[in-house]
């Protein structure tokens, strides 16, 4: 048994530091000296790179030093996470390119077929995190109107047609969303592996269809024995039905030679944190129970940093400071290993990690907490073969 | 006017080019060196870099359901190969228009906006059935109408909401720096005045099929009729397969022994040049040029023909 583990690649811009809120990196803040992907030239012309090539670096920054790959994910004011894998198909080696999708934003038969073809461009570098989408405004603003538990039925089905015309080249279905007749991938397509599919959702109706689509079960962190029991109850009802359901983490770190410093750094991140940004997270309207679970935190009413801590090195915070979960780790390299060493103790069987700046964290969290994990994990993993 | 031409890459055609499964074994003596996870990809790039080098403007990637996806191979090609405008066909089936354009907007900030979009005739009722497309065939001009105005208007307008009968978005729209590149120009084909209409509406080049420089000239005044009508103006193209040799004998030769597309056509490198800028006289503003084999004929075409071809043009602007 094997833990794997991925990075995530930003794909709203990144952050110098932890500590501020501009994006220096990529153009989602207004163009200034100092910038880069794209920067100004001499004359303050843009000099031609584009936030591709940073997403580059960070690509090869998460493989050299032993990820998986990672996690891209798509919202309104992001890239596109095929476009970016296809943009970087070439130029990287081990990468393995985890596109964030709502089913119901391609025909089932052509985003399969792009897929295969993505696979065949990286060499079987492809695989998905299937999301069934927040609901709210953010819904009709992709253009879909289909309310929440039918965007479940509909991603089953979805994922039904995906998988059928891989295996099959006279594939036929009847659902209340989609229907084909003799659909199938090309030869030369079918032939690919299927990509892994990571699955979220917190409601029922997302825990059933991840029963029956799922590899992995993708959560963010939440307090540990929340989680373990989520993980728990994820593995129980697959194993009722029959299958074998891995449970996945997605977690934002700060680690740092002493926990001290870690504490700084998220002190000075919270300080920075503008009006603005808390009223923008008090303001946000979704049908997703994880959404409002972890809203349920209320970081954005917090006045000092420390109101946050949740438990020993962990904050409630890290939504203030770049968006996405609130839950995340902060402490010393030690310490940090020594939570993720607890979560794979809690049942998780693959971590997505993230850290900001994007970049020189992916080189800081391989090299120097990925290689302290385990004494006990090793045991664990060994005693459960 | 200055011309635009564009190199046609079949991702179909040239079957075996790279691809393991399907290259004859080499003899036992021979110790084969070849990857063994080398495959079309490595060829799709290497036509791409032909055309680029032979200073085609653009590569246009054809719609092919028994190969690899057009914009998957548009981005990988525009990564590896620069400056060419890469311009992949797709129908108006893929799903979400916002969706698809909100991938046009990453493909354009990665590139610099080389990013066309061609709009490939939908495929017959069989076809969609197999593709999970539910629609009659009365239907598709419609959806594309309303595909076409949804990305743009995503792209374009903010906010933006649309109800039609394929498409609904409420309050939608990008954002900065999404819209830091426009929206990718869009190439739309057909030969019907429903075809002609639809791209006064929506196209700013209309492709024509072979045909001869009298039918073009025809053809491109009523594409001009129509979009005047709508305020626009549509530029015209041609999509041209070619058999392009040295001398004339050696192309007939060569055209007797194999299976043309329609309207090749087939004649020296002079003849080719003076039918191209016959149809240039016509009207015609972007030529797509494809040949067979790709990767050799892009060569040929681009080191042969081109020149030929933009030396006429030259000279027939300066005249006028």
């Amino acid at each position: 048994m094997t833990i794997d583990f991925y990075w995530r690649l930003p794909t709203h811009g990144c952050h110098n530091s932890i500590r501020t809120s501009g994006y220096e990196r990529g153009d989602w803040s207004p163009l200034a000296s100092g910038n880069i992907a794209p920067g100004l030239d001499a004359g303050g012309e843009p000099d031609g790179f584009a936030y591709i090539d940073h997403l580059a670096e960070i690509a090869k920054a998460a493989e050299a030093v032993g990820f998986q790959g990672g996690l891209i994910p798509s919202f309104p004011n992001t890239d596109d996470p095929w476009v970016i894998s296809s943009l970087l198909a070439r130029e990287t080696k081990s990468f393995r390119f985890m596109i964030a999708f709502q089913p119901g934003f391609g025909n089932p038969v052509h985003t399969a077929r792009a897929a295969a073809s993505l696979q065949r461009a990286t060499g079987g570098r492809l695989l998905f995190n299937i999301i069934t989408g927040g609901g709210g405004p953010a819904q009709l603003w992709w253009g879909d109107s289909f309310a929440h538990d039918d965007r479940y039925g509909r991603t089953s089905e979805f994922l039904d047609i995906f998988r059928g015309i891989w295996e099959s080249s006279a594939f036929s279905y009847d659902g209340r969303f989609y229907q084909l007749r003799n659909g199938g991938l090309p030869s030369l397509l079918r032939q690919e592996e299927f990509p892994e599919i990571w699955f979220s959702g917190s409601s029922d109706a997302a825990l059933q269809t991840a029963a029956r689509h799922a590899d992995y079960y993708l959560s963010w962190l939440e307090p540990f024995d929340q989680l373990g029991d989520k993980f728990a109850r994820v593995k129980e009802r697959t194993a009722a039905l029959g299958g074998e359901q891995k449970c996945a983490v997605r977690v934002d770190l700060v680690a740092r030679a002493t926990e001290e410093e870690a504490w700084r750094d998220i002190r000075a991140g919270f300080e920075n944190v503008s009006e603005e940004t808390r009223q923008r997270w008090r303001g946000q309207a979704t049908d997703s129970i994880g959404a409002a679970r972890q809203a349920a935190l209320r970081p954005s009413d917090a006045r000092h940093y420390d109101e946050l801590i949740v438990a020993p090195n962990l904050w409630g915070g890290f939504n203030l400071l770049r968006g996405g979960p609130a839950l995340g780790i902060v402490g010393s390299y030690e310490q940090c290993a020594a939570q993720l060493d607890e979560l794979i103790a809690r049942g998780a069987d693959a971590f997505i990690l993230a850290g900001t700046p994007h970049l020189e964290e992916a080189y800081r969290v391989g090299e120097e907490v990925l290689p302290l994990l385990g004494r006990e994990t090793a045991s664990l993993l060994q005693a459960a073969e | 006017m200055t011309l635009a031409i564009h190199w046609r890459l079949d991702p179909a055609a040239d079957r075996q080019r790279s691809e393991p499964g399907l290259q004859p074994p080499l003899p036992d003596f021979i110790r084969d060196r070849r990857a063994a996870n080398r495959n079309r990809f490595d060829y799709y790039v290497q036509v791409a870099e032909a055309a680029a080098q032979t200073a085609f403007d653009g590569l246009f990637i054809r719609h092919r359901i028994q190969s690899d996806e057009s914009r998957i191979i548009a981005a990988v090609v525009a990564r590896a190969v620069p400056r060419l405008h890469i311009i992949p066909e797709f129908p108006a089936s893929v799903g979400s228009a916002v969706y698809a354009a909100k991938q046009a907007t990453t493909f354009q900030r990665g590139t610099q906006g080389r990013l066309g979009w061609a709009i490939a005739p939908d495929a017959d009722h069989i076809g969609r059935e197999r593709e999970s497309d539910p629609l009659g065939d009365e239907e598709l001009s419609e959806r594309l109408d309303e595909f076409l105005t949804v990305a743009r208007g995503v792209h374009e307008q903010r906010p933006f909401s649309f109800k039609g009968r394929y498409f609904e978005v409420q309050n939608g729209g990008f954002e900065a720096p999404l819209t830091r590149f426009a929206f990718p120009r869009v190439y739309l084909q057909g030969e019907d005045d429903e075809a002609l209409a639809l791209s006064a509406r929506h196209a700013d080049v209309h492709l024509f099929r072979p045909a001869t420089a009298a039918e073009l000239a025809d053809s491109v005044a009523r594409l001009g009729e129509l979009a005047a009508a709508e305020g626009r103006r549509v530029a015209a193209g041609l999509i041209q397969p070619l058999l392009t040799r040295g001398d004339a004998g050696q192309a007939a030769d060569d055209a007797s022994g194999q299976t043309l597309p329609p309207g090749a056509l087939v004649g020296s490198y002079d003849q080719a040049a003076e039918q191209l800028a016959r149809h240039a006289d016509a009207g015609i503003a972007e030529f797509v040029l494809s040949a067979a084999p790709g990767l050799e004929e892009a060569y040929r075409t681009g080191q042969e023909v081109l020149p030929r071809l933009r030396a006429l043009t030259a000279r027939a602007r300066k005249a006028a």
